[in-house]
């Protein structure tokens, strides 16, 4: 039986606070798919992350990873998932190599595999000769690099990258994009967050508006635009939030 | 090893490769104060107390210490490490891992379990040295000092898990359980208090813990053997259970 990489139902989830995160989301994500999840901040689509990823538990729905339930199945399913984070949650304590090879512990790799990987993704993104550093020394961009590393360190055939590029300059991005591309092509599944409506329009096939903890649209990008009746997915975003007059269209150039 | 043994064996490794990263702070500071302990209490006081139910004052109070290192560094490691965990964000790494919830609680226990053998091992081998410390029954003591190890591992843990801010975890350790071990009997024999003294520390249940272990070197209680290990084996099995259901639900761990 053929499952979805991602199949979400009906997800709700309501925090303690009694803030309502998500409001009945329902989504499918087909295997190798490189998904795109735009939103205002506080939209949901961090809640959304984290619920599949098993840092929040939902409080109604249903998650499946590749067929595997998130809560009732949860060793499978989060096996299956590997998550870069918005914000850099490494371990101070740890030097780059451990927190490659403890990850993947976690995920109850054999050493010898562990010490294989690390090295491939230590060179693919450039940390060879900061492998013995503490995580805390590393430039904001090694971080980034060293999150993306770690998330792909088991091998997940969900990938799930929030918000990659927040805050990072132009080269770094660019070279995200292309490994993100190359894993993609390479057959991982993407779930990706962003901001950039030029990131999400470049890099995924398909693409889901979340607004108030609610998905308000799902296409590609052309058709987004035209389910809005716009002519680009930027204005279609804006249609979205509800600021149209900030389109680019009525930006008057002078010469 | 089985991809399980794997997850819990690297789980617990992230936890001793910390405390041993600061091994000043967490084996050497523990190490010096228990030593100018035995030397106020044990050399210095020592020599005008004389002896204590027929033992030699210092050697009465060696138990005591042992016992005191053991627990407090297994609080303080646990406690500190999950909070610190959990204001990095890194702890997202175990949590959003296959790891299931009883893996997760003993590697986060066995942490500070670990640390506290090491310095109250150090503390033994150091103090028979020193002094001429018996061990009068090994079948209690042993048992004795891995229980009082595991409860307050065990105990660091769910302060950890509970605590927001470091306040909520120095609250519990100098205004709780400091008090309570100094008055607990490590530094006197409290059949010597006056009343009511003699009896509210009865009411106290580390007097009981540093009994039994004064009892497995010493041959010496005041409390009766078996009532206190049954006692002190039931509290541990009822503070595991609490803390299986805790990380069970993931209580303040998982959103």
């Amino acid at each position: 039986m053929n499952h979805s990489a991602l199949h979400i139902e009906d997800l709700v989830k309501r925090y303690a606070t009694g803030v309502e995160a998500l409001r009945g989301v329902s989504l499918d994500i087909a295997p190798g798919e490189l998904f795109g999840l735009l939103g205002p901040n506080g939209a949901g689509k961090s809640t959304l992350i984290h619920c599949t990823a098993g840092l929040a538990q939902p409080t109604s729905g249903a998650i499946r990873v590749f067929g595997h339930d998130a809560i009732d199945d949860y060793a499978e399913a989060r096996q299956a998932v590997g998550l870069a984070p918005q914000e850099p949650n490494l371990d101070w304590f740890l030097t780059v190599e451990e927190t490659l090879d403890y990850h993947a512990g976690y995920f109850g790799m054999p050493k010898r595999e562990r010490r294989e990987r690390s090295k491939e993704l230590l060179e693919t993104f450039s940390l060879t000769e900061k492998a013995d550093e503490r995580t805390r020394t590393l430039s904001g961009g090694m971080k980034r690099r060293l999150i993306l590393a770690r998330a792909m360190m088991h091998r997940p055939r969900l990938l799930i990258l929030d918000e990659p590029t927040a805050g990072v300059d132009v080269e770094l991005r660019l070279e995200l994009w292309h490994y993100v591309q190359r894993i993609n092509q390479e057959g991982t599944t993407i779930l990706l967050t962003t901001h950039y409506l030029e990131e999400a329009e470049q890099l995924c096939d398909r693409i889901a508006f979340i607004a108030d903890g609610q998905i308000v649209g799902l296409g590609t990008s052309p058709e987004l635009a035209d389910s809005y009746g716009v002519a680009t997915l930027e204005d279609a975003y804006l249609a979205l939030v509800g600021r149209k007059e900030l389109s680019r269209s009525h930006v008057e150039v002078s010469a | 090893m089985s991809t399980a043994q794997i997850r819990l064996f690297t789980l617990w490794r992230r936890e001793a490769n910390r405390f041993m990263k600061i091994k000043k702070q967490t084996i050497g500071a523990p190490m010096l104060e228990t030593f100018l302990y035995i030397s106020v209490f044990g050399a210095a006081l020592g020599s005008r107390v004389g002896e204590l139910h027929g033992i030699d004052y210092v050697v009465f109070v060696i138990p005591g210490l042992i016992m005191m290192a053991w627990s407090i560094n297994a609080f303080s490691n646990n406690s500190s490490s999950i909070l610190q965990q959990k204001f990095q964000g890194a702890i997202q790494d175990q949590l959003s891992s296959p790891a299931s919830p009883l893996e997760l609680l003993l590697a986060f226990s066995f942490g500070g379990f670990m640390r506290g053998l090491i310095v109250a091992a150090l503390t033994f081998v150091a103090s028979s040295f020193l002094v001429d410390l018996p061990v009068e029954h090994f079948l209690v003591l042993i048992p004795a000092l891995f229980l009082v190890g595991f409860f307050f591992s065990l105990l660091g843990v769910l302060i950890g898990v509970r605590a927001e801010q470091f306040d909520d975890v120095a609250f519990a350790q100098t205004f709780v359980l400091q008090p309570l071990i100094f008055l607990g009997g490590v530094f006197y024999s409290a059949s010597l208090l006056p009343e009511p003294f003699q009896t509210l520390t009865h009411f106290n249940p580390i007097y009981y813990m540093i009994n039994l272990v004064r009892y497995g070197f010493l041959g010496y209680s005041e409390a009766s053997v078996a009532l206190s290990l049954f006692a002190l084996t039931a509290a541990t099995a009822a503070l595991f259970a609490v803390n299986l259901r805790l990380f069970a639900r993931g209580y303040r761990l998982r959103a």
